[in-house]
């Protein structure tokens, strides 16, 4: 038996299959563009070659995130929150506290045994999420995956005064402007939305260990700005934007072997595996 | 007859004016760009040749508005809000509440019969509470800056912003170009949001009659209708919105040379 978890994110879509023993079978990661639908189709294609599966060998399907109603073949939704904490659970099992800062917004989980117990969000202000290094990276016509390593040369950080994203571009075009070195910038870019998202998650009470996730784990600015706005170590999966389509799976698979274990029917859904467009 | 200058440096535009006997006697703007020394040198000297006066006709000039400290050649400095409260007191003496809306920070100043203020709120921190959230969506629908006013008039059916930040709303307004919605049902929207936010603002310093408009927010026919629906009363607007806080800046330089002369 096999299982999927899908996860449709504001900026990426993410997806996972994994067999009754909890192994991956298959991921894929995609843009998440315009037309979820046709999207969502289409990476479930991709993921079902990879692991050379039929949709019929699919037990059942898991959708989360934000554009979780838009996948007309998922047998159910659950919210991205309930399926960060099992995805992050099941990589780090002595997680306490999973932040992930996506490209839209940014979130606290405390988790208790794999279980959700407490969350902080933040999805109001562009800053303090994925987005704010986004737009400098492109007002500044730079690629966002090199803000990381760029960031690592700085000697001497500078303060950005501003909270908000359109005011912290015009602040980073006057700095350059001054002559101030980019890695400089770009490291004062990293801990701004670092204290930020720390100042929210400490209203959990940090507590080791602590788990970062989303597209901008992968900035390792970022990460060692949070470490030190924390003052504590914090992981980062190998893959840091699968946890959340990984504990759809996985939850897909527990629902799946509880009911067949209490002899209960599995509750599915219509399962259209079909393209479709949000045009038509 | 003495002449007195007030000089205005804001984050978006600078601008100059002098009085004559505590009068509008001419006034200059120019763009702030990036340095503000430069700046508001040009702004003086051009301002000084528009007008056919020398720099020794000028008894005191003060500098306001947040690069006030770069004005090398000023007398003295007095904050904005005291500046804008004191302008639009001279051009409206009933006026109790001023909303000042800036390319980067607004602000709603009470003050009472002499111009004095009472009590102020800024909201600076986010660009979803000035004129800059106008800019931005004004740029996806490339429209021009003169033009956003009016044309967000003409709509009837006012698109809703879901969100309070002005990068979000940037993409909200990019959904709503693809789904096909007209440009001046966006506007609207987005004169309505700022509108809210702005009588949200007014809300904390409480709201006393007669209210006035100033800065940049003041030349937006849009702006100001939305914000007299939101109020539920009219707005008074100063023949030059942009220019009420160096005016007021004028004024004080004026009045604080005759309180040095008799003292």
């Amino acid at each position: 038996m096999y299982f999927a978890g899908i996860d449709l994110g504001s900026t990426m879509t993410k997806i996972v299959i994994v067999d009754e023993d909890q192994k991956t079978c298959s991921s894929v990661i995609k843009h998440t563009g315009a037309e979820h639908r046709r999207l969502a189709n289409k990476v479930m294609e991709e993921a079902m070659e990879q692991a050379g599966l039929s949709f019929d060998e699919i037990s059942y399907v898991i959708a989360t995130g934000y554009g979780r109603i838009n996948v007309p073949f998922a047998d159910r939704q659950i919210t991205e929150l309930t399926c960060h904490a099992r995805g992050v659970y099941s990589l780090f099992p002595g997680v306490r506290i999973a932040i992930d800062i996506g490209g839209q917004d940014a979130k606290g989980l405390r988790i208790n045994g794999g279980k959700l117990v407490d969350f902080v969000m933040s999805d109001k202000c562009a800053a303090g999420t994925g987005r704010f290094l986004e737009v400098i990276a492109d007002a500044l016509g730079l690629k966002l995956e090199d803000f990381g390593n760029i960031s690592l040369k700085s000697t001497n950080r500078v303060s950005i005064s501003s909270t908000c994203t359109v005011f912290a571009q015009q602040e980073v075009i006057s700095r350059l402007s001054e002559g101030i070195p980019l890695e400089d910038i770009i490291a004062g870019l990293h801990d701004a939305i670092a204290s930020r998202v720390a100042r929210m998650v400490r209203r959990l009470r940090i507590e080791p260990d602590v788990v970062f996730t989303g597209g901008v784990a992968k900035n390792i600015g970022v990460v060692k700005a949070l470490q030190d706005n924390l003052g504590c170590e914090v992981l980062v999966p190998d893959e840091p934007l699968l946890s959340g389509a990984i504990g759809a799976a996985l939850l897909a698979r527990e629902l799946t072997l509880d009911a067949l274990a209490k002899g209960e029917p599995i509750q599915r859904g219509e399962r259209r595996l079909e393209e479709a467009t949000f045009f038509k | 007859m003495p002449y007195f200058m007030g000089i205005d440096i804001g984050s978006g535009s600078s601008k100059a004016v002098i009085t004559d006997d505590g009068k509008l006697f001419d006034y200059h703007l120019l763009p702030s760009g990036v340095n503000y020394r430069t700046v508001s040198q040009k702004l003086r000297d051009e301002l000084l040749d528009k007008a056919g006066l020398s720099p020794g006709d000028i008894s005191c000039i003060v500098a306001t508005g947040q690069g006030s400290a770069n004005v090398p050649f000023s007398d003295r400095q007095i904050t904005d809000i005291r500046c804008c409260a004191r302008g639009i007191n001279s051009i409206f003496p009933s006026v109790r509440t001023v909303i000042d809306v800036q390319g980067q920070s607004s602000q709603v100043i009470r003050l009472n019969d002499k111009g004095q203020v009472v009590n102020f709120v800024i909201s600076e921190k986010c660009a979803a509470g000035s004129g800059r959230f106008i800019d931005v969506i004004a740029n996806v629908l490339q429209v021009e800056l003169e033009d956003i006013g009016s044309l967000s008039l003409k709509s009837d059916n006012p698109v809703v912003f879901t969100t309070a930040c002005a990068v979000f709303g940037e993409s909200e307004a990019v959904s709503r170009v693809s789904e096909g919605i007209a440009k001046e049902d966006i506007l609207a929207g987005v004169h309505k949001a700022l509108a809210e936010k702005l009588a949200s603002l007014v809300d904390r310093v409480g709201l006393e009659e007669q209210c006035a408009i100033s800065g940049g927010g003041g030349l937006n026919v849009g702006l100001i209708k939305r914000l007299e629906e939101k109020l539920g009363m009219e707005l008074l607007v100063p023949p030059h919105p942009q220019f009420v806080t160096a005016l007021g800046a004028a004024i004080l330089a004026a009045e604080s040379t005759r309180v040095e002369e008799i003292s």
